[in-house]
């Protein structure tokens, strides 16, 4: 039981890091990028490749994993982004698609649909439980340093420009800002955070597949970001936890009801998950940790300058 | 000369397979212009109107034609039923919610087909006939039919948009929808009249998919790439864009095998995408 | 007059100092229509300057492409001499030209204060490495832009509202931020799209008196409107469009007068 329930606040870590990352480019940005699977499998495979082919260690895989999902998410940037909404998201939607062909049939490289097993995992040479603590603490540190350094962006004049290339990206050029570099930026370290989130995956699994392309995973990471609240990093951090203790609560609906099928129960949970999007969309639409509003005093007060949040 | 034929073939194929893909890029499109939202739930709608035909079909043994119009009237009552439920309270928060939220309505209503017939795929009961060749080139008679369907269901579309006042109404709500409702035409009820035929044109996507492949709960999603394709390639929310996209995709798709390996025949539509958007940014037809 | 090459030695000899802006024969087609053609006028430096027309006269895309939104399908555009014929928004903010919207676009979930602060011009806060590595120099700035914007919110009487949403504003309050964050930018030259649509009469003359004192510090101010008692008061000079071109210009009652202007205007008096 304790092995399981460290198994999920892990994958509740690693969706906190693509629900950051999600939250940089749509939450904060106003991009609508379907394709966050893309840069989570990138840093996964280079990763996992580094370290089973040449025997890099993890640690430089899984920055180099990093990096080349960052470079990724500013590549799509170059082809991408001229194009607005409902396009942008289907091309995204196809990116991924086209990047989840790939790792089908570039079996070479990617071994095709049989995966990459034996990738070393972090820790590897602790026991049992022990292996299950230690990388949970790994992740939770990674997504702390996350967190707060997705915070101090929101934070900064920077995270103000983000926001309002996100409300209106003329006025925001109007103003003087280079929207193209700002929306590069948000993509590039927004995939850059999935692309260790899938880094973390994979030495925490060991393996890695086209699987990781699954399209449930895609909707988990927009409801946890929807439920926690679209532009605040603590909202996608809390709803990610929130939506892996759904997922795997709604598992032991097989004891409750023993008579359904496997596909059944599977078929329900997905039901469930799918239902409670739709509700929190229709009930809270700023999420239940809606964006804070960033209060300033005026400087007459001895605290000049210094910024306050309050929920607004 | 083998070179000609075999593209001759491919092109052929490729018609016949953008046909059909045109059928759900319509519903894609037709929504769109109605009511400006990309509903990603086409993909489980094209799933509903294959089981569907699969009920009638195989299991109670009635002909492909009332397979198809019971496959009109299913995915379409659902459509309406779930836009109502599931969509409709969000349109207030802009079209990019609604949207997606569509992609987990299509979550809801894909396990709703699993929780019924589980994963297993399932397949048509139908006559295997013998394949027309003309000039060298094959085509398959089941292929051809699926074609007239595609056909027939757009001609009858064209003809409702063009000749009756519900279709002049619905484009002149997809014109400008204030104006729409300054001249008292209801808009709700035309939204909900798209809806319908858009949903139920995506179940008739999904009989023409279904006669050529098999019938899983995710069957949608497989296609779904070459029909947004198709529907962006055309501008999205240009229904006879939405025609050209599709056989442009579909004919391109076949073509890619000179060059492709076949695995990467799907990527295709994207591709496509890439490239018209890049000079077209509002689709070759484009509109908005 | 308009060369491409060498705008660096010509800078006095093309542009003399009063010509601030400079448009030859910009045209604009959108599919066959030609929304702009041929369009032909200069801003006077230290003006405030009227552009009118009919609907569909061409107003706003003629300043979309001015103000670098949309390009013009030809012609050129001359901003103190230096050809900028499209370039982008940001750009041509960095090089003195701002502009406002019709409908006060973009005030959504910032509030007031975040709306000034972003018309700062290079803060380093803005860019990304520094923000990490140079958090001194950003919270430094930081604490001057905010001055700045506190300022320019009590002069505009906005204090009580300066930490809400923009969203929640009245509409005279958001004509108010959509001006008062213009100019922000220090711009030489600012184009006006409509200031006076929806607002009240009260708060019309305190935008009319505040436009002048701004002219008075130096600022060009190139405005459509369509309120022609604000047009007559405020504006040196009147430039008038109709279908895409200039069809006359000069002082308002020199245009008033103008029988084209008035066939163009449908008999409706000015």
């Amino acid at each position: 039981m304790t092995t399981y329930v460290l198994s999920v606040l892990t994958f509740g870590s690693i969706y906190a890091l693509l629900a950051l990352g999600l939250n940089l480019m749509w939450g904060m940005t106003g991009m609508v990028n379907l394709g966050i699977l893309g840069y989570y499998a990138i840093g996964g495979y280079v990763s996992a490749l580094l370290t089973v082919k040449l025997g890099l260690p993890v640690f430089a895989g899984m920055l180099v994993g990093t990096l080349a999902a960052a470079l990724l998410g500013a590549a799509t940037c170059v082809g991408l982004v001229k194009l607005r909404d409902d396009y942008l998201a289907i091309a995204t939607l196809g990116f991924a698609q086209v990047m989840a062909l790939i790792a089908q049939n570039e079996i070479w490289l990617t071994n095709g649909t049989d995966g990459i097993g034996q990738v070393p995992r972090l820790g590897d040479e602790l026991q049992g439980q022990s292996f299950g603590i230690l990388y949970l603490l790994i992740c939770l540190l990674i997504v702390a340093l996350v967190f707060v350094g997705t915070e101090v962006l929101r934070r900064s004049p920077f995270g103000r420009v983000l926001r309002a290339v996100r409300d209106d990206s003329m006025v925001a050029a109007t103003a003087g800002k280079y929207v193209f570099g700002y929306q590069m930026k948000a993509l590039a370290v927004g995939g850059g955070i999935m692309g260790l989130a899938g880094a973390s995956y994979v030495h925490y699994i060991g393996f890695i597949s086209p699987e990781v392309f699954q399209p449930q995973l895609l909707i988990y990471i927009f409801l946890a970001l929807i439920l926690g609240g679209r532009g605040n990093n603590l909202g996608a951090v809390a709803g990610a936890f929130f939506v892996v203790i759904i997922v795997e609560g709604t598992r032991f609906i097989a004891e409750i009801v023993p008579s359904l099928s496997a596909v059944q129960i599977g078929a329900i949970r997905q039901l469930i998950i799918g239902i409670g999007f739709i509700v929190v969309l229709q009930n809270w639409p700023r999420g239940l940790i809606p964006e804070p509003l960033r209060r300033y005093r005026p400087p007459a007060d001895p605290a000049a300058g210094q910024g306050s949040e309050r929920a607004g | 000369m083998e070179l000609l034929t075999e593209i001759m073939q491919l092109v052929v194929n490729g018609l016949m397979a953008g046909a059909i893909l045109a059928v759900p890029a319509i519903a894609f499109s037709l929504i769109f212009a109605v009511l400006q939202i990309s509903n990603f739930s086409v993909a489980a709608h094209i799933a509903i109107g294959a089981y569907t035909t699969y009920v009638v079909n195989a299991l109670f043994g009635l002909p492909e034609a009332a397979a198809v119009v019971c496959a009109f009237l299913v995915s379409g009552s659902v459509g309406v039923v779930s836009d109502h439920l599931a969509l409709k309270p969000l349109r207030t928060y802009g079209p990019l919610t609604v949207a997606i939220a569509s992609m987990a309505l299509n979550l809801v209503l894909e396990n709703l087909i699993r929780f019924g017939f589980g994963n297993a795929v399932q397949a048509l009961d139908l006559p295997v006939y013998r394949n027309w060749v003309f000039a060298g080139v094959h085509v398959a008679p089941q292929q051809f039919f699926n074609f007239l369907i595609a056909a027939g269901a757009m001609v009858a579309l064209f003809c409702l948009l063009t000749f009756t006042s519900i279709g002049k109404q619905m484009r002149a709500v997809a014109d400008n929808p204030t104006l729409a409702d300054i001249k008292g035409i209801s808009p709700e009820q035309i939204s909900r009249l798209a809806v319908f035929i858009g949903m139920g044109l995506a179940g008739v996507g999904g009989v023409l998919i279904a006669l050529e492949a098999a019938i899983e709960p995710n069957m949608g999603f497989r296609v779904i790439l070459p029909v947004f394709a198709a529907a962006v390639l055309g501008g999205l929310g240009n229904i006879p864009g939405a025609v050209a996209g599709a056989l442009i995709i579909g004919v391109a798709e076949e073509l890619s095998l000179l060059a492709l390996p076949v695995a990467y025949r799907s990527a295709v539509g994207f591709i496509a995408i890439i490239v018209a958007l890049l000079f077209f940014p509002r689709g070759i037809l484009g509109k908005r | 007059m308009h060369g491409e090459s060498g705008n660096v030695l010509s800078k006095q000899a093309i542009a003399p100092a009063e010509t601030i802006l400079q448009v030859s024969d910009v045209h604009r087609r959108f599919g066959g229509v030609a929304a702009v053609a041929g369009a032909d006028f200069a801003v006077r430096r230290g003006s405030i300057t009227g552009l009118l027309g009919p609907n569909g006269a061409g107003k706003t895309t003629l300043f979309n492409i001015v103000a670098g939104s949309i390009p013009p399908s030809s012609g050129s555009i001359l901003l103190e001499g230096r050809d900028v014929t499209g370039r982008r928004p940001d750009e041509l903010a960095h090089l003195g030209l701002t502009r406002t919207f019709q409908l006060a676009r973009g005030l959504s979930d910032l509030t007031v204060l975040e709306n000034f602060a972003l018309y700062a011009k290079a803060h380093p806060g803005e860019t990304l490495w520094r923000v990490f590595l140079d958090a001194g120099s950003v919270k430094q700035r930081e604490e001057a832009v905010l001055e700045g914007a506190w300022e320019l919110v009590r002069q505009l009487n906005l204090a009580h509202v300066a930490n809400n949403r923009t969203t929640d504003l009245s509409g005279g309050q958001k004509k108010l931020v959509e001006l008062g964050r213009a100019l922000l930018g220090h711009p030489k030259l600012l184009l006006l799209d409509e200031p006076m649509a929806g607002v009240n009469p009260a708060l019309a003359v305190e935008i009319g008196n505040y436009l002048l004192s701004i002219r008075d510090r130096g600022v060009t101010i190139l405005v459509i409107e369509h309120n022609m008692s604000f047009i007559r008061q405020i504006c040196d000079h009147v430039i008038v469009l109709a279908a895409g071109k200039v069809i006359a210009e000069g002082s308002f009652e020199e245009v008033r007068a103008n029988e084209t202007v008035q066939a163009a205007y449908f008999g409706s008096s000015l």
